[in-house]
C-alpha cells in the first residue's frame, strides 16, 4: 500500500504543477470510507519490486540473486535482514541511502573498510554488487513507511484468527444479541467467503452507512421519504421512493433521519477486544 | 433551522445578543490583565499572526452585525489540489505556498505579483507557510532543504539543507521568526531517525543552535528508554510552527511521535522527548522545561497542535499561561514560565488512558496499545484534532477546537523475531469518525458549546476576531462564521470544495478587512466590499 501510493504520488509531481497533494491526502485522512485501503490483511509482498527510492532501477530478480548474495557474503556481520550485527545496520547507512545502483556501495565491498574491519571483496562484480544495491534497496523500502497505513506486508489472516470461534458463537446468540437480526443460514451464510477479512472485520464493527434514510415534512404537511443523501446545516437532500432527487434548505422544513444501523454502531460501547476476537474467529467459519 | 430568519433582522437580534453578552466580555477584559504579546491587527506577518498562536485578530470591520453581507472580493487558483499553507499577509502581498511552490499575490486583487517553483524529491505531503523578516522570505522544501527568498521578486538569496531527504526528513512547517532566528523543525516519519528544532541565521542561513528532541545519553531524561539504541530510533519530528513569549524568552515547540510508531514493546518507558512540549531559551535552544502529552505514545498522537498563549485568570489568579489541545484528545493548561501543570481533561470521549500522573501527564493504558489481532480504542485513527490551528478569544476566554470522535482499531505488527515488520510496526482501522466544532473554557476544560461538523475528518483551521466573528468551515464543503460564544451561524457559503489545512485569516487594507481561506487549490478572500 506505501509502496503504491508513493510512486503514484511521485507519477503525480512530475505530471501535475504543485498538485500531488491530492494524492498525499488521503493519507492523512483517514474516513471510514476508504479505511479498508489500510488495512490489506492476508496479503503478503515478500519484496518490493519497483524503481526503489526514485534512483535504483531493481526488478524482481536483481533483489533476488542480491538477497542470495547478501546472505552469503554479507549477512555474517551486518545480518540476515541488514539491520546489523558485528557490523553496521546498513538500511541506516547515509551511505547506503545516497547510493545508486551500487556507485558508492561497490568501492566499499572492493575495497573494504580494513580499518574497521570490513574485508575486501576484490573479486565481487559489478553486477553483483548492484544486485546487493538492488537487495538493500528494496529493505530500506520495505521497512519504511509512511504514516500509519499498516505494514508494508499487510497482516495475515492468521494473525487475526486468535480468539475462540465457539465462544464467539455463543456471543453471537447470546450476549452480543447478533441472532436478533442475523442468522449464520440466512443473510450471513458464506459470508467469510463473500469479504476479505479485513472487509469482514470492518463491516461487523462498523457497518456501511449507505442505508440511511430521512422523512422530510414540507411546510403543506406533505411527507417526502426516501434515501438520504446530504445533510448539513443549511440543506437537506434525498432520493424520494420514485426515484427523484430532491433538495430542500433545512429552515423550511422538519427532518427526520433514520439510521437502521446506528443501534450497531453503538455496540462499539460495549466490544471487549475478546468479544471481536471471537466474534471475528466465529464469522471466519461462515464459509 | 432558523439562520435566515435571524439574518434577516440580524441588526436587532445583535443588539439584543450584545447586551445579554456584555457580562462575559467584561470579566474577559479584566482576565487579560497583562499583555505580553500583541494581537495580530493590520498585516499578518506570521503563520499563526502573532507569536501567541491565538489566531486572534484585533480587527473589527467585519463584526457579528454585518458579516451576514460578506461577499467575493478575488479568487487566486493554484491548480493545485489542496492547500495547505496559512498566507502571510506584508505590506499588501500575501506570500502563500504547496510543496514545491510559492505564491506571492496582491492582497487587494488576488493578481500574482511573482512565483517561486522548483520540483523536488522527497515528501509532498505539506507545506504550511513560510516565514518573513527584513524582505526576505524563507521557505522548507520537501527535500529538506531552506530557501530564502527576495520578498519583492522570489529571487533566490540562499538555499541551505536542513535534513537529508535520504532518511524521510522533509520541511512542511512554517519557520518561525525570533530574533533575527529562522526556527523550525522537520518533517519525516517513515524511517528510525532523531528529530531536532533548530535556529539558522536569518542573513546566512547557519545554523546557531541545534537542539536535539532525544535527550543525551546518561541524562536522566534518556533513562525513559530502555537503552540508548531503543533511543536512537528517535521520533520527535516538530513539524508544526511553536510559539514565543519574548518576556519571558522562551519558543514553545510541540513534538511528534516515538519510533518505532505503533510498537512501543522494545522502547518501555515514556520516551522522552517525544509527544512533549518543550519550552527553549531562544538564545541557545536550552531545553528549559518540558511537559510530555502522551508519555510512551503508541497511536502516532503527536504533541504538535499550537502551544497557544495567553495571559488570564486562573483561579482567581492572573496567569502567564500556555494551552494545548492535544491530538490525543486532552486538553492541558500550563504555566508557561514554569511548566506546571494546571489542567488536564479529555475534550473527546477516549479510552486509551488509564489516569494521570503526578505531572499531569496522561497515563497510557497497555491494553489498548496496538495488538497482534486488534484492538478497540475509543478516538479517530488520527487523534482528536492534527494540524487544524485552534483559536483562543480573550473575550469569550474560549479556546476553539476543531475535534474529531470516533473508534479506530488498532494493530500491531511484528515479524517472527517479535521485531516490528517496518517502521511503523502497525496499522489501523478506522471506524466511526465525526468531526464539531468544540468551544471549551480554558479555566476548567469544559465544553462550553459544540457544533457537529458532520461525518468524517474535517481538517479547516480557525480564526476569531474582535468582530466577535469565528471563522472555520464544516465537512460538508461550507465556509462558516459563528458567533464565538454560543455558535449561532451568523453567515455562510458553498465555495465548491473542501476547506483544508488553509487556516482562514485575516487582514485590512486601505480600510477594507479581508478574509482568507483557501478551498481545494483556490484561495478566497471575502471583504463587505466584496462584488461577486
Amino acid at each position: 500500500m506505501a509502496l503504491r501510493q508513493r510512486i503514484a504520488q511521485n507519477d503525480t509531481r512530475i505530471e501535475v504543477s504543485g498538485a500531488p497533494v491530492r494524492l498525499s491526502q488521503q493519507k492523512q485522512i483517514r474516513n471510514s470510507s476508504i479505511s479498508m485501503a489500510y488495512v490489506c490483511l492476508g496479503f503478503f509482498l515478500a519484496l518490493p519490486v519497483v524503481a526503489s527510492a526514485q534512483q535504483n532501477t531493481t526488478t524482481a530478480q536483481n533483489v533476488q540473486r542480491g538477497m542470495t548474495q547478501f546472505q552469503q557474503s554479507c549477512a555474517v556481520c551486518h545480518g540476515t535482514r541488514a539491520t546489523g550485527g558485528m557490523g553496521p545496520d546498513l538500511l541506516e547507512s547515509s551511505l547506503v541511502r545516497h547510493d545508486k545502483n551500487g556507485d558508492l556501495i561497490g568501492n566499499v565491498i572492493q575495497e573494504g573498510r580494513v580499518d574497521k574491519g570490513m574485508p575486501a571483496f576484490p573479486m565481487m562484480s559489478q553486477t553483483d554488487i548492484s544486485d546487493i544495491a538492488a537487495y538493500l534497496h528494496a529493505r530500506i523500502e520495505v521497512t519504511s513507511s509512511v504514516e500509519s497505513e499498516g505494514p508494508v506486508g499487510g497482516y495475515s489472516l492468521k494473525d487475526l484468527l486468535i480468539g475462540n470461534a465457539e465462544a464467539g458463537k455463543q456471543y453471537f446468540y447470546g450476549a452480543g444479541k447478533c441472532s436478533t437480526c442475523h442468522s449464520p443460514t440466512g443473510d450471513l451464510a458464506g459470508i467469510a467467503k463473500k469479504y476479505s477479512p479485513a472487509d469482514l472485520e470492518s463491516r461487523f464493527l462498523d457497518p456501511p452507512t449507505d442505508n440511511v434514510t430521512a422523512t422530510v415534512s414540507l411546510p403543506s404537511g406533505q411527507k417526502v421519504k426516501g434515501k438520504l443523501l446530504h445533510l448539513d446545516g443549511f440543506y437537506v437532500a434525498l432520493r424520494n421512493e420514485e426515484g427523484d432527487y430532491q433538495s430542500w434548505p433545512l429552515q423550511q422544513v422538519n427532518v427526520q433521519v433514520t439510521d437502521p444501523l446506528a443501534a450497531h454502531r453503538e455496540l462499539l460501547q460495549t466490544y471487549t477486544d475478546k468479544d471481536i476476537h471471537n466474534v471475528f474467529s466465529y464469522l471466519e467459519t461462515l464459509k | 433551522m432558523f439562520f435566515r430568519t435571524l439574518k434577516r433582522s440580524s441588526s436587532a437580534a445583535t443588539v439584543g445578543f450584545l447586551l445579554l453578552a456584555s457580562p462575559g466580555y467584561l470579566f474577559a477584559q479584566n482576565s487579560t490583565a497583562k499583555k505580553s504579546i500583541s494581537y495580530v491587527g493590520a498585516s499578518w506577518p506570521t503563520f499563526n499572526g502573532d507569536t501567541s498562536g491565538r489566531r486572534y485578530s484585533s480587527l473589527s470591520q467585519i463584526d457579528k452585525a454585518n458579516v451576514h453581507s460578506l461577499k467575493l472580493a478575488w479568487a487566486f487558483q493554484t491548480h493545485a489540489a489542496t492547500l495547505k499553507s496559512t498566507p502571510l499577509e506584508i505590506g499588501g502581498v500575501l506570500y502563500f505556498t504547496v510543496p514545491d511552490h510559492l505564491w506571492a499575490i496582491d492582497a487587494k486583487t488576488g493578481e500574482k505579483i511573482w512565483e517561486f517553483r522548483r520540483d523536488s524529491q522527497g515528501d509532498h505531503l505539506g507545506q504550511r507557510g513560510v516565514a518573513f523578516y527584513n524582505g526576505r522570505i524563507y521557505f522548507g522544501t520537501p527535500d529538506a532543504h531552506l530557501f530564502c527568498l527576495d520578498a519583492r521578486n522570489g529571487k533566490k538569496i540562499w538555499d541551505v539543507t536542513v535534513a537529508d531527504v535520504a532518511f524521510g526528513y522533509y520541511i512542511s512547517v512554517a519557520p518561525l521568526i525570533v530574533k533575527g532566528l529562522v526556527v523550525l523543525g522537520a518533517s519525516g516519519d517513515s524511517s528510525n531517525v532523531p528529530h531536532y528544532i533548530e535556529a539558522l541565521d536569518w542573513k546566512t542561513g547557519k545554523a546557531v543552535w541545534k537542539t536535539s528532541v532525544l535527550p543525551k545519553p546518561g541524562t536522566p531524561a534518556a533513562r525513559t528508554w530502555p537503552n540508548d539504541q531503543a533511543m536512537r530510533n528517535g521520533g520527535g519530528a516538530a513539524w508544526m510552527t511553536g510559539t514565543y513569549d519574548p518576556d519571558l524568552n522562551l519558543i514553545y515547540w510541540g513534538t511528534g511521535n516515538p519510533h518505532p510508531v505503533d510498537d512501543g514493546l522494545g522502547r518501555a518507558g515514556a520516551n522522552l522527548y517525544t509527544c512533549s512540549i518543550l519550552a527553549l531559551n531562544a538564545d541557545t535552544g536550552a531545553i528549559v522545561w518540558y511537559f510530555q502529552a502522551s508519555p510512551h505514545d503508541t497511536h502516532d498522537w503527536d504533541a504538535v497542535q499550537t502551544p497557544v498563549l495567553f495571559n488570564a485568570k486562573f483561579k482567581g489568579q492572573p496567569r502567564e499561561l500556555l494551552a494545548q489541545a492535544s491530538r490525543n484528545g486532552y486538553f492541558f493548561v500550563l504555566d508557561r514560565k514554569t511548566g506546571k501543570n494546571l489542567l488536564t481533561v479529555p475534550y473527546v470521549p477516549t479510552n486509551w488512558a488509564e489516569g494521570i500522573d503526578a505531572n499531569g501527564s496522561p497515563i497510557p493504558n497497555p491494553a489498548k496499545e496496538p495488538q497482534p489481532a486488534g484492538g478497540l480504542v475509543k478516538m479517530g485513527a488520527d487523534g482528536a484534532t492534527v494540524w487544524m490551528s485552534p483559536s483562543f478569544d480573550p473575550e469569550t476566554g474560549l479556546f476553539y477546537i476543531n475535534a474529531m470522535e470516533g473508534y479506530t482499531c488498532w494493530y500491531l505488527a511484528l515479524n517472527k523475531h517479535g521485531q516490528p515488520k517496518d517502521h511503523q510496526g502497525g496499522g489501523y482501522l478506522q471506524l466511526t469518525l465525526k468531526s464539531a466544532l468544540l468551544a471549551v473554557d480554558y479555566k476548567t476544560g469544559k465544553i462550553r458549546w459544540r457544533r457537529p461538523s458532520g461525518n468524517g475528518p474535517l481538517n479547516a483551521g480557525i480564526l476569531t476576531t474582535a468582530g466577535h466573528v469565528l471563522f472555520t468551515a464544516d465537512a460538508s464543503g461550507n465556509v462558516l462564521a459563528l458567533d464565538p460564544l454560543g455558535g449561532r451561524v451568523l453567515w455562510h457559503t458553498r465555495p465548491g470544495g473542501d476547506v483544508d489545512d488553509a487556516a482562514p485569516m485575516t487582514y485590512q487594507l486601505d480600510g477594507t478587512q479581508y478574509v482568507v481561506t483557501g478551498v481545494d487549490g483556490v484561495m478566497y478572500a471575502w471583504s463587505l466590499t466584496g462584488s461577486l
